[in-house]
């Protein structure tokens, strides 16, 4: 079976147009046609890169010299079609893009649910299984270089730093490395947490505290960062969540990156509130273990609620204390038992740390 | 050469591809970024360019991007392989504390690899792009275009800067002025001076008016890069000129950000193939030059590591 149609060659040596008869055979399964000096030419099918730009279909051959034919004739490329199709001529990458608009869409759609499924569900857990695989050795370093670059400039009172020490000493903490508290000069009412065991705690909040109990329970929550590792956690969840949408997203343009970004950042604030809400946990439970009343906690985070100027950096942990917090620090209260007795020599140490 | 040139035509440039056909190459794309875990970025690219290159035709018959995904592949590797080393030799000095000449060595290495990236970029993208079989290629010399560069970015420092918009301008004639369509020969005819003030009256306007005159500038800008831009061929010439305007700059920009916006950024196919369209259907080509006489005078050049460089580097192909 052979077919016959007009088409425009071009010899890859000029862009001069040519005009030749072009024969589709289906038996040897290419192309043949005849060139001015009388040349036979045979185009194999599988040689050849097919391109269609609106009616016209395009034939390449050749690598080193580029060899093209135009083709006009509907009848002629229809034909060539239903037999490329029949023999499987069309690879799969045609045949995914052949799938046609409407599927291409609900693909697309679909697509857009696994990634937000995949963002939701996979990278937390990857995040925090990839945690384990980091050395307690970088936490201690990253905590290091920023404790170093941040205490430089800070007023260290040390008598109190030395109190604050004693203090914790006299505390179960749970903690697998050695916490180190320091006590900064500042107004600031904040306290935070540093991956190495590094515990910061500034003087304005320990001035609105009234009772040593307040002070257990700051500790036992900034204990508790330290413990699981959340500033580490949350780094890793940060970065696999930016490589992820930079992966997915990034070839596609510009703009769902900026949006993806944004995603990231939304859904990395409600990871610190998961951790938050972690560590007020166990902070909790190191109270009721050292059988300090943890009426503190609570007392402790109602009077920051009403400060104003309560900030923390914000890679580190970010400490809003919210009526939520307070809510289920109450309701443990009331449903959990615990043991509580004075402690004198937190007492002494606590008025010690204050003043 | 006072010939009187020959009875002038005109030709006709023009971008076809539908916002539908592209959004099937994103999504497929798409599909095989992730099933691949990325990996297929490269081939993803050559599908990207194949098709908008080939939509783009010149008096009806298309050009076409012969680029691989292998090929992308393995530049993308030695891409790489470049960026390791350099952070390497910083690591090994800052390991030997002595951060100071690491820091420096790697600053240095990473410019020498910029004129080299746009070397091997053009190269390669040129060699790979043809009309009607015959290639488009760039005859640059590599290390002209290395000594020339350090050269500008030297006086850029020293001028803090203002040497800046003749550096761009230079680096435009050298590139362009390289680049062949077979016997055919391009040519950029721009100047610093008139760069720097055109900048100038951009930036001050676009200030003053609170941001709406940064169309009519990038018309400017726009027009400046087509005008200047000019094909020979044995005396004879094709002439490039630009008819966009500010109100269609605008005009385009608004409707591709509502599209952007209310399809969640799936239509940026749409977006993509509707300026391309614009900006094709804005050059005039103008001249004597017979499309049917070109020769083809280029060879292959499949290396790509210059462009995946650039690519990494996020170095916009046409500067």
């Amino acid at each position: 079976m052979k077919e016959r149609t007009i088409g425009i060659f071009y010899d890859g040596v000029s862009s001069v147009p040519q005009e030749i008869e072009l024969i589709f055979d289906k038996e040897k399964k290419g192309f043949a046609f005849k060139t001015a000096n009388n040349k036979l030419h045979f185009w194999k099918l599988n040689d050849i890169v097919f391109g269609k730009k609106g009616s016209v279909l395009n034939l390449e051959h050749g690598e080193e010299i580029l060899q093209n034919i135009k083709v006009k004739n509907i009848d002629f490329i229809s034909s060539v079609n239903v037999f490329r199709k029949k023999n499987g001529y069309i690879d799969w990458y045609q045949r995914l893009i052949d799938l046609g608009l409407k599927s291409h869409v609900i693909l697309a759609v679909f697509i857009l649910i696994f990634i937000v499924l995949g963002y939701i569900f996979v990278i937390p857990w990857v995040a925090e299984k990839s945690v384990v695989l980091i050395p307690e050795d970088y936490d201690n370093k990253l905590g290091d270089t920023f404790y170093e670059q941040n205490m430089t400039f800070s007023s260290i009172d040390s008598s109190k730093t030395k109190a604050l020490n004693l203090f914790a000493k006299e505390l179960k903490l749970n903690n697998t490395k050695k916490l180190k508290f320091t006590v900064v000069n500042s107004s600031e009412v904040n306290a935070f947490a540093l991956p190495d065991g590094n515990i910061v705690v500034f003087t304005g909040i320990i001035d609105s505290m009234t009772g040593y109990d307040e002070l257990v329970g700051l500790i036992g929550h900034e204990a508790s960062h330290v413990n699981n590792r959340h500033s580490m956690k949350m780094l890793c969840r940060n970065l696999s969540g930016y490589l992820f949408v930079s992966t997915v997203l990034g070839d596609a343009n510009g703009v769902m990156a900026v949006l993806g970004d944004n995603v990231n950042m939304i859904q990395s604030l409600s990871f610190s509130r998961e951790f938050e809400r972690q560590a007020d946990l166990d902070g909790f439970e190191i109270m009721t273990l050292n059988k300090i009343n943890p009426e503190g906690m609570s007392t402790l985070f109602k009077r920051l609620q009403g400060e104003k100027n309560f900030s923390i950096p914000e890679f580190l942990s970010s400490h809003p204390v919210t009526t939520e917090r307070i809510g289920y620090i109450d309701e443990m209260i009331k449903t959990k038992s615990f043991v509580f007795k004075e402690n004198p020599r937190l007492k002494k140490l606590f008025k010690e740390i204050k003043y | 050469m006072d010939k009187p040139l020959q009875s002038s035509t005109t030709y006709e440039l023009q971008f076809n591809g539908s916002g539908n056909a592209f959004f099937s190459v994103i999504v497929v794309n798409w599909l095989l970024t992730i099933v691949t875990l990325g990996f297929y970025y490269p081939w993803a690219k050559a599908r990207k360019l194949q098709f908008l290159y080939g939509e783009t035709s010149l008096n009806g018959d298309s050009f076409s991007f012969h680029g691989t995904g292998k090929e992308m592949f393995k530049g993308f590797i030695k891409a790489i392989f470049i960026f390791v080393l350099l952070y390497a030799l910083l690591f090994l000095f800052l390991y030997l504390k002595i951060p100071f000449i690491g820091l420096l060595l790697f600053y240095l290495g990473f410019f020498a690899i910029l004129p080299l990236a746009i070397h091997g970029s053009y190269r390669y993208r040129m060699s790979r792009t043809s009309w009607r079989g015959i290639r488009f290629g760039y005859r640059g010399d590599r290390k002209e275009l290395i000594t020339n560069f350090f050269k500008w970015i030297f006086f850029t420092i020293i001028t803090f800067g203002i040497y800046g918009s003749w550096m761009s301008i230079n680096l435009r004639n050298y590139l362009l002025g390289n680049v062949r369509f077979g016997d055919v020969e391009f040519n950029y005819d721009g100047d610093g001076a008139d760069y720097f003030v055109l900048n100038l009256k951009g930036y001050f306007l676009t200030v003053f008016t609170l941001g709406i005159y940064s169309f009519w500038w990038q018309k400017d800008l726009f027009e400046y890069y087509v005008d200047n831009l000019s094909l020979n061929q044995d005396g004879k010439e094709i002439t490039l000129t630009s008819t966009v305007t500010g109100g269609g700059f605008a005009g385009l920009a608004i409707v591709n950000l509502l599209i952007i916006v209310f399809t969640l950024g799936l239509g940026y196919a749409w977006v993509v193939t509707r300026s391309m369209k614009y900006i094709f259907e804005n050059i005039k080509l103008e001249g004597n030059i017979d499309l049917d006489s070109i020769a083809q005078t280029e060879d292959n050049f499949k290396d790509a590591t210059g462009e995946d460089i650039s690519d990494f580097l996020d170095l916009d192909f046409v500067i």
